[in-house]
Protein backbone atom coordinates (compact mmCIF):
# COMPACT_ATOMS: atom_id res chain seq x y z
CA UNK A 1 0.00 0.00 0.00
CA UNK A 2 1.27 2.99 -1.18
CA UNK A 3 2.22 6.10 1.75
CA UNK A 4 4.58 9.25 1.90
CA UNK A 5 7.92 8.73 2.45
CA UNK A 6 9.73 11.64 3.77
CA UNK A 7 13.51 12.08 5.08
CA UNK A 8 14.72 13.04 8.57
CA UNK A 9 14.02 16.83 7.78
CA UNK A 10 10.62 16.79 6.07
CA UNK A 11 11.84 18.52 3.20
CA UNK A 12 12.26 15.62 0.61
CA UNK A 13 8.68 13.47 0.11
CA UNK A 14 7.10 11.18 -2.12
CA UNK A 15 5.16 8.54 -2.83
CA UNK A 16 6.45 5.40 -4.37
CA UNK A 17 4.25 2.66 -4.92
CA UNK A 18 5.53 0.32 -2.34
CA UNK A 19 8.44 0.00 0.44
CA UNK A 20 10.53 -2.97 0.33
CA UNK A 21 12.21 -4.08 3.55
CA UNK A 22 14.54 -7.12 2.78
CA UNK A 23 16.38 -9.11 5.87
CA UNK A 24 18.74 -10.74 3.56
CA UNK A 25 21.31 -10.77 0.47
CA UNK A 26 18.56 -12.84 -1.24
CA UNK A 27 15.94 -11.09 -0.41
CA UNK A 28 17.79 -8.00 -2.25
CA UNK A 29 18.46 -9.64 -5.23
CA UNK A 30 14.74 -11.25 -5.22
CA UNK A 31 13.35 -7.43 -5.01
CA UNK A 32 15.52 -6.40 -7.80
CA UNK A 33 15.06 -9.18 -10.53
CA UNK A 34 11.19 -8.56 -9.58
CA UNK A 35 12.23 -4.54 -10.45
CA UNK A 36 13.89 -5.45 -13.97
CA UNK A 37 11.01 -7.52 -14.74
CA UNK A 38 7.92 -5.30 -13.88
CA UNK A 39 10.13 -2.79 -15.78
CA UNK A 40 10.21 -0.63 -11.88
CA UNK A 41 12.84 1.95 -10.57
CA UNK A 42 14.37 0.51 -7.18
CA UNK A 43 15.36 3.03 -4.97
CA UNK A 44 17.87 2.56 -1.84
CA UNK A 45 16.97 4.02 1.52
CA UNK A 46 18.84 4.09 4.53
CA UNK A 47 17.75 6.01 7.34
CA UNK A 48 16.62 9.14 5.43
CA UNK A 49 18.99 11.37 6.87
CA UNK A 50 19.88 12.93 3.34
CA UNK A 51 18.15 16.07 2.18
CA UNK A 52 18.26 15.93 -1.65
CA UNK A 53 15.99 13.40 -3.63
CA UNK A 54 19.20 10.73 -4.01
CA UNK A 55 16.16 8.20 -2.83
CA UNK A 56 13.16 9.49 -4.90
CA UNK A 57 11.66 6.59 -6.59
CA UNK A 58 7.90 6.49 -7.85
CA UNK A 59 7.88 2.83 -7.95
CA UNK A 60 9.96 0.27 -5.43
CA UNK A 61 11.76 2.06 -2.14
CA UNK A 62 14.35 -0.64 -0.88
CA UNK A 63 14.96 -0.35 2.96
CA UNK A 64 18.26 -0.60 4.64
CA UNK A 65 16.75 -1.35 8.05
CA UNK A 66 16.24 -4.89 8.34
CA UNK A 67 20.25 -5.62 6.90
CA UNK A 68 21.57 -4.37 10.51
CA UNK A 69 24.69 -5.72 12.44
CA UNK A 70 28.36 -7.00 12.21
CA UNK A 71 28.42 -10.42 10.51
CA UNK A 72 32.18 -11.34 10.06
CA UNK A 73 35.64 -9.63 11.44
CA UNK A 74 39.20 -10.53 11.57
CA UNK A 75 40.54 -9.90 14.75
CA UNK A 76 44.48 -9.78 13.07
CA UNK A 77 43.76 -7.10 10.59
CA UNK A 78 40.86 -5.24 12.57
CA UNK A 79 39.23 -6.09 9.55
CA UNK A 80 35.01 -5.92 9.35
CA UNK A 81 31.64 -6.91 7.92
CA UNK A 82 29.05 -5.06 8.53
CA UNK A 83 25.48 -4.65 7.10
CA UNK A 84 24.52 -1.44 5.32
CA UNK A 85 21.56 -0.58 7.48
CA UNK A 86 23.57 -0.63 10.40
CA UNK A 87 23.25 3.10 12.36
CA UNK A 88 26.77 4.68 12.83
CA UNK A 89 25.84 4.22 16.46
CA UNK A 90 25.10 1.07 16.12
CA UNK A 91 28.29 0.14 14.29
CA UNK A 92 30.00 1.73 17.78
CA UNK A 93 28.02 -0.48 19.85
CA UNK A 94 28.89 -3.82 18.30
CA UNK A 95 32.47 -2.35 17.63
CA UNK A 96 33.61 -1.84 20.87
CA UNK A 97 32.31 -5.71 21.41
CA UNK A 98 35.46 -6.73 19.33
CA UNK A 99 37.66 -4.25 20.46
CA UNK A 100 37.69 -2.13 17.80
CA UNK A 101 36.51 1.47 16.72
CA UNK A 102 36.44 3.55 13.77
CA UNK A 103 38.37 5.97 13.07
CA UNK A 104 35.54 8.80 13.60
CA UNK A 105 32.36 9.61 12.79
CA UNK A 106 30.12 12.60 11.62
CA UNK A 107 28.67 15.09 14.09
CA UNK A 108 25.62 12.72 14.20
CA UNK A 109 25.08 9.20 14.36
CA UNK A 110 21.88 8.39 13.41
CA UNK A 111 22.90 7.85 9.16
CA UNK A 112 22.89 4.33 8.40
CA UNK A 113 26.43 3.18 7.18
CA UNK A 114 25.89 2.80 3.95
CA UNK A 115 24.03 5.72 3.35
CA UNK A 116 26.72 7.46 5.50
CA UNK A 117 29.55 5.94 2.86
CA UNK A 118 27.27 6.60 -0.01
CA UNK A 119 27.25 10.30 0.34
CA UNK A 120 30.48 11.10 1.10
CA UNK A 121 30.10 11.63 4.89
CA UNK A 122 32.89 12.55 7.19
CA UNK A 123 33.97 13.90 10.68
CA UNK A 124 36.79 16.28 11.64
CA UNK A 125 40.47 15.60 11.27
CA UNK A 126 43.35 16.98 9.51
CA UNK A 127 44.65 13.31 8.98
CA UNK A 128 41.35 11.58 9.14
CA UNK A 129 39.63 10.73 5.84
CA UNK A 130 35.95 10.55 5.64
CA UNK A 131 33.74 7.45 7.03
CA UNK A 132 34.27 5.69 2.99
CA UNK A 133 38.04 5.74 4.07
CA UNK A 134 37.12 2.72 6.13
CA UNK A 135 35.68 0.65 2.88
CA UNK A 136 38.03 -2.13 1.69
CA UNK A 137 35.48 -4.48 0.11
CA UNK A 138 31.63 -4.81 -0.43
CA UNK A 139 28.89 -7.10 -1.92
CA UNK A 140 26.35 -5.39 -3.79
CA UNK A 141 23.31 -6.59 -6.27
CA UNK A 142 24.02 -4.62 -9.23
CA UNK A 143 21.48 -3.04 -12.10
CA UNK A 144 20.99 -6.91 -13.57
CA UNK A 145 19.94 -8.07 -10.47
CA UNK A 146 23.37 -10.35 -9.84
CA UNK A 147 24.93 -10.16 -6.39
CA UNK A 148 28.84 -8.98 -6.85
CA UNK A 149 31.91 -9.22 -4.73
CA UNK A 150 34.66 -6.70 -4.66
CA UNK A 151 37.89 -6.14 -2.63
CA UNK A 152 40.06 -3.02 -2.26
CA UNK A 153 43.11 -5.24 -3.32
CA UNK A 154 41.77 -6.88 -6.26
CA UNK A 155 39.42 -4.36 -7.65
CA UNK A 156 40.64 -0.83 -7.08
CA UNK A 157 38.97 0.78 -9.76
CA UNK A 158 35.65 -0.13 -8.97
CA UNK A 159 36.22 0.40 -5.02
CA UNK A 160 37.04 3.85 -5.63
CA UNK A 161 33.38 4.11 -7.37
CA UNK A 162 31.80 2.24 -5.09
CA UNK A 163 33.20 4.00 -1.86
CA UNK A 164 30.77 7.45 -2.97
CA UNK A 165 28.76 6.31 -5.22
CA UNK A 166 25.03 7.26 -4.24
CA UNK A 167 23.36 4.74 -4.87
CA UNK A 168 23.89 5.01 -8.49
CA UNK A 169 25.86 1.40 -8.67
CA UNK A 170 24.03 -0.78 -6.97
CA UNK A 171 22.78 -2.39 -3.06
CA UNK A 172 25.04 -2.96 -1.21
CA UNK A 173 24.40 -5.89 0.75
CA UNK A 174 27.78 -5.89 2.86
CA UNK A 175 30.17 -3.56 3.76
CA UNK A 176 34.09 -4.79 5.10
CA UNK A 177 35.87 -1.78 6.98
CA UNK A 178 38.82 -1.22 8.35
CA UNK A 179 38.57 -0.63 11.32
CA UNK A 180 40.82 0.22 14.64
CA UNK A 181 41.68 -1.17 17.85
CA UNK A 182 39.46 0.84 20.14
CA UNK A 183 40.91 3.29 22.20
CA UNK A 184 39.72 5.74 24.93
CA UNK A 185 39.01 9.61 23.85
CA UNK A 186 38.53 12.66 25.57
CA UNK A 187 36.04 15.38 24.23
CA UNK A 188 36.54 18.82 25.12
CA UNK A 189 34.56 22.12 24.25
CA UNK A 190 35.00 25.51 24.43
CA UNK A 191 33.62 29.14 24.01
CA UNK A 192 36.06 31.68 22.36
CA UNK A 193 35.47 34.36 20.37
CA UNK A 194 35.34 33.93 17.09
CA UNK A 195 38.66 36.47 16.33
CA UNK A 196 40.89 34.21 18.91
CA UNK A 197 39.57 31.23 17.48
CA UNK A 198 40.78 32.10 13.94
CA UNK A 199 43.94 33.40 14.90
CA UNK A 200 44.83 30.16 16.66
CA UNK A 201 42.88 28.00 14.55
CA UNK A 202 46.31 26.83 12.69
CA UNK A 203 47.32 25.43 15.92
CA UNK A 204 44.06 23.82 16.71
CA UNK A 205 43.73 22.21 13.38
CA UNK A 206 47.25 20.60 13.87
CA UNK A 207 47.68 19.90 17.16
CA UNK A 208 44.30 17.73 17.85
CA UNK A 209 43.22 14.30 16.26
CA UNK A 210 39.46 16.04 15.85
CA UNK A 211 39.16 19.47 15.73
CA UNK A 212 35.83 21.50 14.61
CA UNK A 213 34.42 24.77 15.40
CA UNK A 214 30.93 26.12 15.81
CA UNK A 215 30.27 30.13 14.93
CA UNK A 216 27.16 31.93 15.93
CA UNK A 217 26.03 34.03 13.27
CA UNK A 218 24.80 36.27 15.98
CA UNK A 219 27.28 36.84 18.71
CA UNK A 220 30.73 36.29 17.18
CA UNK A 221 31.00 33.11 19.60
CA UNK A 222 32.49 29.80 18.62
CA UNK A 223 32.43 26.48 20.01
CA UNK A 224 35.34 24.55 19.75
CA UNK A 225 35.44 20.48 19.95
CA UNK A 226 38.61 19.11 20.22
CA UNK A 227 39.04 14.96 20.51
CA UNK A 228 41.94 13.25 21.20
CA UNK A 229 43.12 9.93 22.28
CA UNK A 230 43.57 10.20 26.29
CA UNK A 231 46.90 12.08 27.12
CA UNK A 232 47.19 13.08 23.30
CA UNK A 233 46.35 16.45 21.76
CA UNK A 234 45.53 19.69 23.99
CA UNK A 235 44.58 19.79 27.44
CA UNK A 236 43.30 23.08 27.43
CA UNK A 237 42.92 26.05 25.45
CA UNK A 238 43.86 29.28 26.78
CA UNK A 239 41.75 31.89 25.56
CA UNK A 240 38.31 29.60 25.41
CA UNK A 241 36.17 28.82 28.65
CA UNK A 242 35.51 25.24 29.07
CA UNK A 243 31.88 24.06 28.78
CA UNK A 244 32.57 20.02 28.19
CA UNK A 245 34.44 17.40 29.08
CA UNK A 246 33.89 14.16 28.17
CA UNK A 247 36.18 10.60 28.25
CA UNK A 248 35.03 7.64 26.77
CA UNK A 249 35.17 5.39 23.66
CA UNK A 250 34.93 7.37 20.53
CA UNK A 251 31.78 6.40 19.64
CA UNK A 252 30.70 7.28 22.96
CA UNK A 253 32.01 11.10 23.03
CA UNK A 254 32.50 12.25 19.45
CA UNK A 255 28.74 12.63 17.90
CA UNK A 256 26.29 14.96 19.46
CA UNK A 257 22.51 14.20 20.07
CA UNK A 258 20.29 15.94 17.83
CA UNK A 259 16.82 15.84 17.62
CA UNK A 260 16.02 19.38 16.10
CA UNK A 261 15.42 19.18 12.44
CA UNK A 262 17.42 21.46 9.74
CA UNK A 263 18.60 21.93 6.63
CA UNK A 264 22.11 22.05 5.44
CA UNK A 265 24.54 23.22 2.98
CA UNK A 266 27.80 22.24 2.82
CA UNK A 267 30.88 22.31 0.51
CA UNK A 268 34.45 21.21 1.09
CA UNK A 269 37.42 23.24 -0.38
CA UNK A 270 40.89 23.05 -0.11
CA UNK A 271 42.33 23.03 3.19
CA UNK A 272 44.78 26.35 2.93
CA UNK A 273 41.70 28.69 1.52
CA UNK A 274 39.97 27.74 4.53
CA UNK A 275 40.40 30.94 6.58
CA UNK A 276 39.90 33.08 4.03
CA UNK A 277 36.50 31.70 2.66
CA UNK A 278 35.36 31.18 6.13
CA UNK A 279 35.66 35.46 6.42
CA UNK A 280 33.97 35.18 3.26
CA UNK A 281 31.09 33.20 4.90
CA UNK A 282 30.98 35.09 7.97
CA UNK A 283 31.17 38.61 6.73
CA UNK A 284 27.74 37.48 3.95
CA UNK A 285 25.77 36.14 6.75
CA UNK A 286 26.31 39.34 9.14
CA UNK A 287 25.85 41.55 6.41
CA UNK A 288 22.29 39.57 5.09
CA UNK A 289 21.20 36.98 6.82
CA UNK A 290 21.53 37.05 10.48
CA UNK A 291 17.88 38.90 10.58
CA UNK A 292 16.37 35.22 10.07
CA UNK A 293 19.20 33.03 10.75
CA UNK A 294 20.51 32.17 14.15
CA UNK A 295 21.83 28.92 13.57
CA UNK A 296 25.51 28.19 13.46
CA UNK A 297 28.13 27.25 10.82
CA UNK A 298 30.63 24.47 11.20
CA UNK A 299 34.33 24.42 9.97
CA UNK A 300 36.03 20.75 9.74
CA UNK A 301 38.75 19.40 8.02
CA UNK A 302 39.39 16.42 6.29
CA UNK A 303 42.06 14.02 4.71
CA UNK A 304 42.60 13.82 1.44
CA UNK A 305 41.64 10.13 -0.30
CA UNK A 306 41.39 8.44 -3.54
CA UNK A 307 37.60 7.73 -3.65
CA UNK A 308 36.41 9.02 -7.14
CA UNK A 309 33.42 10.96 -6.67
CA UNK A 310 34.54 12.10 -2.85
CA UNK A 311 34.19 15.79 -1.93
CA UNK A 312 38.13 14.85 -0.64
CA UNK A 313 39.13 13.62 -4.03
CA UNK A 314 43.03 14.59 -3.74
CA UNK A 315 43.14 17.55 -1.82
CA UNK A 316 43.15 18.03 1.92
CA UNK A 317 39.97 20.27 3.01
CA UNK A 318 37.92 22.00 4.87
CA UNK A 319 34.22 21.97 5.07
CA UNK A 320 31.95 24.46 6.01
CA UNK A 321 28.54 23.79 6.88
CA UNK A 322 25.32 26.46 6.97
CA UNK A 323 22.87 24.99 9.11
CA UNK A 324 19.26 26.45 9.22
CA UNK A 325 16.23 25.07 11.09
CA UNK A 326 14.35 23.38 8.74
CA UNK A 327 10.93 25.18 9.23
CA UNK A 328 12.25 28.58 8.73
CA UNK A 329 13.53 29.72 5.26
CA UNK A 330 16.72 28.54 4.05
CA UNK A 331 16.38 28.29 0.32
CA UNK A 332 17.08 32.04 0.11
CA UNK A 333 20.26 32.01 2.32
CA UNK A 334 21.92 28.76 0.66
CA UNK A 335 21.11 30.49 -2.83
CA UNK A 336 23.00 33.34 -2.19
CA UNK A 337 26.26 31.82 -0.05
CA UNK A 338 26.88 28.54 -2.53
CA UNK A 339 28.64 31.39 -4.65
CA UNK A 340 31.12 31.81 -1.72
CA UNK A 341 31.97 27.89 -2.03
CA UNK A 342 32.11 28.06 -5.73
CA UNK A 343 34.22 30.73 -6.02
CA UNK A 344 36.90 28.31 -3.38
CA UNK A 345 36.65 25.69 -5.83
CA UNK A 346 34.15 24.03 -3.23
CA UNK A 347 32.95 20.63 -3.96
CA UNK A 348 29.50 20.06 -2.51
CA UNK A 349 27.97 17.35 0.45
CA UNK A 350 26.28 14.58 -1.64
CA UNK A 351 23.77 14.32 0.93
CA UNK A 352 22.74 17.81 1.62
CA UNK A 353 21.27 20.90 -0.54
CA UNK A 354 23.05 22.05 -3.44
CA UNK A 355 22.25 23.47 -6.79
CA UNK A 356 24.70 22.15 -8.99
CA UNK A 357 23.87 19.59 -11.93
CA UNK A 358 26.13 17.70 -14.29
CA UNK A 359 28.01 19.63 -16.10
CA UNK A 360 29.49 22.02 -12.98
CA UNK A 361 30.21 18.66 -11.11
CA UNK A 362 32.14 17.07 -13.78
CA UNK A 363 34.37 19.89 -13.93
CA UNK A 364 35.20 19.53 -10.28
CA UNK A 365 36.20 15.79 -9.91
CA UNK A 366 38.70 14.44 -12.29
CA UNK A 367 37.76 10.93 -12.09
CA UNK A 368 34.05 11.76 -13.05
CA UNK A 369 34.81 9.94 -16.02
CA UNK A 370 35.88 6.88 -14.75
CA UNK A 371 33.30 6.71 -12.05
CA UNK A 372 30.80 6.88 -15.05
CA UNK A 373 32.36 4.37 -16.73
CA UNK A 374 32.43 1.77 -13.65
CA UNK A 375 28.39 2.78 -12.68
CA UNK A 376 27.88 1.70 -16.73
CA UNK A 377 29.36 -1.72 -16.13
CA UNK A 378 27.45 -2.05 -12.94
CA UNK A 379 24.13 -0.69 -14.05
CA UNK A 380 24.25 -0.93 -18.01
CA UNK A 381 20.44 0.09 -18.02
CA UNK A 382 20.46 2.68 -15.25
CA UNK A 383 18.05 0.61 -13.17
CA UNK A 384 18.92 2.81 -10.09
CA UNK A 385 19.02 5.90 -11.59
CA UNK A 386 16.20 8.32 -10.77
CA UNK A 387 15.66 11.63 -11.87
CA UNK A 388 18.16 13.23 -9.75
CA UNK A 389 20.75 11.13 -10.59
CA UNK A 390 20.37 11.50 -13.80
CA UNK A 391 20.47 15.50 -13.32
CA UNK A 392 23.46 15.60 -11.18
CA UNK A 393 25.29 13.10 -13.00
CA UNK A 394 24.71 14.65 -16.54
CA UNK A 395 23.01 10.70 -18.15
CA UNK B 1 14.05 34.68 54.26
CA UNK B 2 16.06 31.83 52.35
CA UNK B 3 13.13 29.75 52.24
CA UNK B 4 10.69 32.81 50.94
CA UNK B 5 9.41 32.48 47.26
CA UNK B 6 9.12 35.26 45.04
CA UNK B 7 7.22 36.10 41.50
CA UNK B 8 4.90 34.68 39.59
CA UNK B 9 4.38 31.26 37.65
CA UNK B 10 2.76 33.26 34.57
CA UNK B 11 4.34 36.19 32.43
CA UNK B 12 3.85 37.85 29.41
CA UNK B 13 5.36 40.96 27.56
CA UNK B 14 3.65 42.50 24.28
CA UNK B 15 6.57 44.41 23.36
CA UNK B 16 9.33 42.81 21.97
CA UNK B 17 11.44 43.74 18.77
CA UNK B 18 15.29 42.78 18.60
CA UNK B 19 16.75 45.57 16.16
CA UNK B 20 18.78 44.22 13.36
CA UNK B 21 21.44 46.22 13.33
CA UNK B 22 24.43 46.17 15.74
CA UNK B 23 27.25 48.45 15.94
CA UNK B 24 30.53 48.01 18.14
CA UNK B 25 32.61 44.54 19.14
CA UNK B 26 30.24 41.46 19.72
CA UNK B 27 28.79 39.99 21.56
CA UNK B 28 29.10 42.67 24.27
CA UNK B 29 27.81 45.25 22.16
CA UNK B 30 25.39 43.02 19.59
CA UNK B 31 21.90 44.34 19.95
CA UNK B 32 19.53 42.16 21.55
CA UNK B 33 16.47 41.15 23.74
CA UNK B 34 17.40 39.77 27.24
CA UNK B 35 15.32 38.34 28.99
CA UNK B 36 16.54 37.44 33.36
CA UNK B 37 14.99 35.06 35.30
CA UNK B 38 15.20 35.19 39.12
CA UNK B 39 14.20 31.82 40.72
CA UNK B 40 14.18 31.88 44.27
CA UNK B 41 12.55 28.90 45.99
CA UNK B 42 14.48 25.91 46.23
CA UNK B 43 13.97 23.56 43.50
CA UNK B 44 15.04 24.56 39.55
CA UNK B 45 12.46 26.26 37.58
CA UNK B 46 11.59 24.57 34.13
CA UNK B 47 10.40 28.04 32.38
CA UNK B 48 8.05 26.91 28.77
CA UNK B 49 8.09 29.99 26.41
CA UNK B 50 5.58 30.82 23.52
CA UNK B 51 6.62 33.89 21.32
CA UNK B 52 3.96 34.97 19.45
CA UNK B 53 3.93 37.30 16.36
CA UNK B 54 1.67 40.04 14.20
CA UNK B 55 1.00 37.72 11.01
CA UNK B 56 1.98 34.14 11.84
CA UNK B 57 1.27 31.14 14.29
CA UNK B 58 3.03 31.10 17.52
CA UNK B 59 6.54 29.04 17.90
CA UNK B 60 7.06 27.25 20.99
CA UNK B 61 8.22 25.78 23.32
CA UNK B 62 11.59 26.98 24.26
CA UNK B 63 12.51 25.39 27.11
CA UNK B 64 14.68 27.00 29.91
CA UNK B 65 16.05 25.64 32.94
CA UNK B 66 16.78 27.88 36.00
CA UNK B 67 18.57 26.29 39.13
CA UNK B 68 17.58 26.90 42.47
CA UNK B 69 17.87 30.11 44.16
CA UNK B 70 19.70 31.83 40.80
CA UNK B 71 19.30 33.60 37.98
CA UNK B 72 19.79 33.14 34.47
CA UNK B 73 20.46 35.71 31.49
CA UNK B 74 19.93 35.04 27.98
CA UNK B 75 19.57 37.01 24.50
CA UNK B 76 16.48 36.14 22.82
CA UNK B 77 19.03 36.28 19.54
CA UNK B 78 20.31 32.82 20.85
CA UNK B 79 17.82 31.08 21.04
CA UNK B 80 17.56 28.51 18.47
CA UNK B 81 15.28 25.73 19.11
CA UNK B 82 12.61 24.89 17.73
CA UNK B 83 13.28 28.08 15.62
CA UNK B 84 15.65 31.46 15.61
CA UNK B 85 13.45 33.83 17.04
CA UNK B 86 13.39 36.57 13.40
CA UNK B 87 15.12 40.25 14.04
CA UNK B 88 13.26 43.29 13.38
CA UNK B 89 10.15 41.04 13.63
CA UNK B 90 7.41 42.99 16.51
CA UNK B 91 6.41 40.13 18.92
CA UNK B 92 5.13 39.17 22.33
CA UNK B 93 6.58 36.26 24.97
CA UNK B 94 4.24 34.29 27.41
CA UNK B 95 6.53 32.27 30.12
CA UNK B 96 5.26 29.47 32.03
CA UNK B 97 6.85 28.21 34.64
CA UNK B 98 6.71 25.60 36.99
CA UNK B 99 7.42 27.80 40.28
CA UNK B 100 6.87 31.06 41.48
CA UNK B 101 9.57 33.41 38.99
CA UNK B 102 10.07 37.10 38.88
CA UNK B 103 11.02 37.56 35.08
CA UNK B 104 12.40 40.74 33.60
CA UNK B 105 12.95 41.74 29.55
CA UNK B 106 15.94 44.33 28.86
CA UNK B 107 16.76 45.44 24.99
CA UNK B 108 20.20 46.56 24.16
CA UNK B 109 20.42 48.93 21.00
CA UNK B 110 23.23 49.69 19.21
CA UNK B 111 22.16 50.46 15.73
CA UNK B 112 24.07 53.95 16.26
CA UNK B 113 27.34 54.38 18.47
CA UNK B 114 25.27 56.36 20.84
CA UNK B 115 24.61 53.11 23.19
CA UNK B 116 20.63 53.17 24.33
CA UNK B 117 19.18 50.79 27.14
CA UNK B 118 15.93 50.02 28.05
CA UNK B 119 14.14 48.19 30.23
CA UNK B 120 10.55 46.63 29.82
CA UNK B 121 8.30 45.66 32.51
CA UNK B 122 6.67 41.81 32.10
CA UNK B 123 3.40 41.33 32.73
CA UNK B 124 2.25 38.84 35.88
CA UNK B 125 -0.32 36.44 34.33
CA UNK B 126 -0.95 34.71 37.45
CA UNK B 127 -4.74 34.34 37.82
CA UNK B 128 -5.80 34.70 33.74
CA UNK B 129 -8.29 32.93 32.04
Amino acid sequence: MAKIWENWSGSVKFEPERIEKPASEEEVAQFIQQAIAQQKQPRIVGAGHSSVPLVETQHILISQEKLKGIVGHDSDTCRVDILPGTSIAEAGEGLIKLDLSMHNTGDVDMQSVGGAFGTGTHGSGLKLQNLSGMMVGCRLVDGSGETRSFTMEEHPDTMRAAKVSLGALGFFTQLSIQAEPARQYVRREFCAHVDESMEHLQHLITDNRMFDMYWYPRNDMTKLRICNQVGEGMQDISFGERTKNDEGWLYEVLPQFRDLKYEEMEYAIPLEAGPECFAEVRKRIKAKHRHYVGWRVLYRTIAADDAYLSPFYGRDSVTIALLQNSELEYQKYFDDMEPIFRDFGGRPHWGKKHSLQAKQLQALYPKWDAFLKVRKQLDPDGLFLNGYLKKILGI
Amino acid sequence: MKNRQYGKKNWAFAGGIIPVNSTGEEPEYVSKDVLSILNTSPTEATVNITFYYTDSDPVGVYEIKVQPQRIRMFNINDLIDPQAVPLGVPYGGVLESDVPVVVQLTRQHTGQEALALMGISVYQADGAN
